[in-house]
């Protein structure tokens, strides 16, 4: 029998290597652990959930990142001698990077994450940097004082570049979000224009920076280029849970250029991510965009009720794919509004219920643009 | 007549050989595209003149390098064009700039000439043209910017450009006979008219002549002959069937060969294209709809745009409707597999069902014909979704492979047919099927589904296990499972252990909480504060003839015993990673079990056997 499992773990292993990122992936590894742990093989299990570590972060399932991660954190506690916690340095930003996204876990536990991975990195004599990223980004993602912010985000790009910090364009890519912040549309596209032109990328990049660009493409009228972006991009996103808000951020678009029934079909491809996808804050981005879609749906008057092929896990699902707009909306919203009071709570602000508000504004922005070619 | 380009030619040399150019070979590329854009202008004015074009490599008695002479008899250059060209490339600095000269007949000149200074310091064009006073005139190059122009004294019978290259000593390699010809055919295999090669070591006519998909055969089978042995010839593969394709927008045709092997996911087919009958690229990959990764092909595009890197075309609308238009064109192939085929079908979808799947998700009509020709993995074996229905009014599948492997023995056994949906697009397709195949019936199922198929007890057999099912249900609450007895087969089966996705996921994570540290294991807390899901549940077989001697045993202390090892037992067949507590439970277990098999006086469990209990079942 002893045989036999390791050649099974095995072959899960292989099969996993051979798919692309995402959920069959990650069950995939996820039983290989499972069998190493029943066997207790702590060897073969610590090296196998470094692997599901990186398919969880890049397949949509950070909370199996974080569990994954947690456990080896335990073993290297252990035995630091057999499990090098400097090997996974690189992984922790990641983790770390992502806890904000679940509303449970506490501002004091996130706090108190941060501060070890900085602990951590002081260790290896490296990492200033990325760790001052990592704490611009919790602090804006979860609304703190404006000065607190930039004092943060000066701090980070005055930081010197080490092996702990992330790649050049990684970083590029996470610049935006503080350009868009002040609505500092040309900065947006005068920094992502080599990755736009595809002279530079990463594993999520272009793909996260092409929905980034379209709120200030729209803005500044640049509506040939911003439907060449979303149709590069969205073929891009469309396959990975992953990229669920980059999608919500597709679906804003449509919608901000009147492309409803385009919109529709996004919806009813991407709403099985939404209802159990791991990260709260992916859910929430999906759920305005699409309260903002079905919101205009209701505006215009043209239909009360929508056919849609809804997965059936929804909690409203229909047999008949008949849905009433109303209803849909009244739900969309509910989430999202739930979200941002969970995540509000949380941290203390109101950044959540501002950015549930925005969608008022856009409702004002519409500008009419055609996607789909004409027939 | 001596001039100087405006801007270094050494910077747009070393712009195009580091920059543009994979391999100084690819002045045998510009040299011919030159020639067919030239051929192609005197076409324009001379309608029914064919064109040739000659390449003739002479090798010096002394051994010094090579000359290359390249003469085609296209439309020439006038004296006014000779000096725009080379306007143009002074223009040229920047790589864009460059590219966008391209499209210009005179602008492409210039800058395919200038790739020949990759392999050789000084040029001499001979040039006379077809709408000229019939003057010949030269234009003498050298790398370091310099030339001149003027009439030649040597005219051309008829209008033409020849163009020699005097081979640099360190570049002498790429002037020998089997590499030009290699190149020439490489480059130009699809031109439709001919070239020919003239070495020392004889003359020879290129074999080219045109696109082999275009071409007249004596019957299909003797076209997809021919068409396979020049997929073979191209890919060194033997594709299974070839497809042609068409498309109006970006004028595009050419042929698709069926890949005889199931592609790696991440390996994009790497298409061969061809931009007006020269070769593009070998690597271009967004040519066809995303799910057609089954098919290789190669094609030629007259109307599409190449990007920058000349790697594959810009993502424009002509681009995107000659992408849908080629798509069809498979599908089409596809629908008539199915309608005319089907046993072929299913060895393409053997080889490709991902592709099939892919494709059938996004297009109705091409669902309604091949869904019930897939395959599908169930708990009795794998079938058709044709054969699956016949069998079973209502479709009934697990989306995770965990999931399955919980159920697929004991849902077997009571002839419970569940497919195994966890594989890539399979619970999508089946969530579509009541969409478009209106009176199908679609169910998932999980483990916890299972029991309510199970055989309920009778009222006395339920009075019988009740004592069980209170210890158990007390042995279990601490680890958040349930109990339950019910009748099922397989008989030898004592219990069954049921959760769901999240379930096992939260056993996940409560064995990292046990293992990680204190900041850790409070943040999973918070992350499993989160997470709902049913309770676990566990549910003895009362078929099993140990469970009905348990059912019967008076010592609570022996029965307890018994659930907390049969609980164990359960969780370790199914694979389920035994917690902190849990090791407990066992180690503590079986010392228990051996103690009171010594000690022989703990009571009922130990007795012989068939022994039933004082309410005895029958």
């Amino acid at each position: 029998m002893t045989g036999d499992w390791r050649e099974q773990a095995e072959a899960l292993f292989e099969e996993a290597d051979g798919l692309a990122e995402g959920e069959s992936k990650v069950r995939l590894l996820e039983e290989a652990v499972r069998l190493a742990d029943a066997h207790k093989d702590v060897g073969l299990a610590y090296r196998l959930r470094d692997t599901l570590i990186d398919a969880a972060t890049f397949g949509g399932f950070p909370d199996k990142a974080l569990v994954a991660f947690a456990w080896c954190r335990g073993q290297q506690k252990k035995d630091p001698k057999r499990f090098d916690p400097e090997e996974m340095l690189w992984k922790q930003k990641w983790v770390v990077g992502r806890i904000k996204e679940f509303p449970h876990i506490t501002r004091k536990q996130i706090a108190d994450a941060l501060d070890d991975v900085e602990q951590c990195y002081k260790a290896s004599g490296s990492g200033d940097r990325a760790v001052l990223k990592l704490r611009y980004q919790a602090a804006r993602e979860m609304g703190d004082a404006p000065e607190v912010v930039e004092q943060l985000w000066n701090a980070w790009l005055e930081a010197r570049r080490d092996y702990l910090t992330d790649c050049r364009v990684c970083e590029l890519d996470d610049e935006l979000d503080h350009h868009v912040d002040m609505g500092e549309w040309q900065q947006v596209l005068r920094k992502a224009k080599p990755i736009l032109d595809g002279r530079k990328s990463c594993a999520e990049i272009p793909h996260l920076t092409l929905g980034t660009v379209l709120y200030p493409l729209f803005k500044l009228g640049a509506m040939e280029q911003a439907r060449e972006v979303h149709r590069r991009g969205y073929a891009m996103v469309t396959k990975n849970r992953e990229f669920l808000s980059t999608v919500g951020e597709h679906l804003e678009f449509l919608t901000l250029t009147d492309n409803l029934s385009r919109g529709l079909s996004l919806l009813e491809k991407h709403l099985g991510w939404a209802l159990d996808h791991p990260s709260y804050r992916d859910r929430f981005t999906f759920y305005t965009a699409a309260a903002f879609l079905l919101e205009r749906l209701l505006a215009t008057g043209e239909r009360d009720e929508v056919s849609l092929r809804l997965p059936r896990a929804f909690p409203e699902y229909k047999v008949d794919g008949g849905y009433d707009v109303r209803a849909l909306h009244a739900w969309t919203l509910g989430q999202a509004r739930d979200i941002a009071n969970r995540f509000d709570t949380r941290n203390g602000t109101d950044r959540f219920a501002r950015l549930l508000a925005r969608n008022q504004v856009l409702a004002g922005e519409v500008h009419p643009f055609p996607i789909d070619a004409k027939p | 007549m001596d001039h100087r380009f405006q801007v270094s030619l050494r910077g747009v040399i070393d712009l195009l050989s580091h920059h543009l150019y994979s391999s100084p070979g690819v002045y045998v590329r510009e040299l011919l595209q030159n020639a067919t854009d030239a051929i192609r202008a005197r076409q324009h004015l001379e309608p029914g003149h064919t064109g040739t074009v000659r390449l003739e490599l002479m090798e010096k008695q002394d051994g010094s390098p090579p000359t290359l002479l390249f003469t085609d008899d296209g439309v020439g250059l006038t004296e006014d064009e000779i000096h725009r060209f080379l306007a143009t490339i002074g223009e040229s600095s920047k790589r864009e700039a460059l590219e966008a000269r391209r499209n210009d007949f005179i602008g492409q000149f210039g800058i395919g000439l200038l790739s020949c200074f990759m392999v050789c310091d000084e040029l001499l064009v001979v040039t006379r043209s077809a709408r000229g006073d019939g003057r010949t005139l030269e234009w003498r190059g050298r790398h370091d910017g310099t030339y001149a122009v003027r009439e030649s004294e040597h005219p051309l019978a008829q209008p033409g450009t020849q163009v020699f290259l005097v081979a640099r000593p360190d570049m002498a390699e790429w002037f020998n006979a089997r590499r030009l010809r290699s190149l020439a055919s490489h480059y130009g295999g699809l031109l439709p008219f001919p070239i020919h090669l003239t070495t020392p070591e004889g003359s020879e006519r290129l074999d080219v002549n045109g696109a082999p998909w275009r071409r007249e055969y004596e019957s299909a089978a003797e076209r997809r002959k021919a068409l396979l042995a020049y997929g073979r010839e191209l890919f060194d593969t033997d594709f299974i069937d070839c497809i042609p394709l068409r498309s109006t927008a970006g004028d595009v045709d050419g042929v698709a060969f069926v890949l005889p092997a199931s592609p790696h996911f991440n390996s994009r087919q790497k298409h061969r294209v061809y931009l007006k009958h020269m070769l593009l690229s070998e690597s271009a990959e967004n040519l066809l709809p995303d799910w057609a990764f089954f098919v290789k092909c190669v094609v030629n595009a007259n109307a599409l745009r190449p990007t920058a890197s000349r790697e594959s075309f810009y993502e424009d609308e002509s681009l995107a409707a000659a992408r849908a238009a080629l798509g069809q064109g498979l599908r089409a192939y596809l629908m008539e597999l199915a309608r005319e085929d089907p046993r072929a079908l299913q060895r393409l979808i053997a080889l490709h069902g991902l592709s099939v799947k892919a494709l059938a998700l996004d297009d109705d009509d091409f669902y309604r014909l091949v869904i019930h020709w897939l395959p599908f993995e169930t708990s009795l074996g794998m079938m058709t979704l044709a054969d699956y229905r016949r069998a079973h009014a209502v479709v009934r599948y697990t989306s995770t492979l965990d999931g399955f492997r919980q159920i697929s023995q004991v849902a077997g056994a009571q002839g419970l047919c569940i497919i195994n949906a966890a594989y890539t697009h399979d619970t999508a397709l089946l969530e579509k099927l009541p969409h478009v195949v209106p009176d199908a019936e679609v169910e998932p199922f999980s483990s916890a589904d299972l029991p309510q198929s199970f055989e309920e007890l009778t009222l006395d057999e339920r009075e019988a296990t009740f004592p069980l099912l209170r210890v158990a249900e007390g042995v279990l609450a601490p680890f958040r499972c349930g109990a339950v007895v019910k009748k099922f087969f397989p008989a030898e089966v004592p219990t069954l252990y049921s959760s769901d996705a999240d379930g096992a996921f939260r056993r996940d994570a409560e064995r990292a909480r046990e293992e990680s540290d204190d900041l850790y294991a409070g943040v999973l807390d918070g992350l499993m504060a989160a997470t709902g899901g049913e309770q676990a549940q566990l549910c003895f077989n009362l078929h099993n003839p140990v469970v009905r001697r348990l059912a019967a045993v008076a010592d609570r202390d022996l029965m307890k015993l018994s659930v907390e090892m049969l609980y164990v037992q359960a969780l370790l067949l199914g694979h389920h990673p035994l917690n902190a507590q849990e090791m407990v439970l066992l180690n503590q277990g079986l010392l228990g079990l051996i103690s009171a098999q010594l000690g022989g006086d703990t009571g009922g469990g130990g007795e012989g056997t068939g022994g039933a209990g004082p309410r005895g079942l029958h």
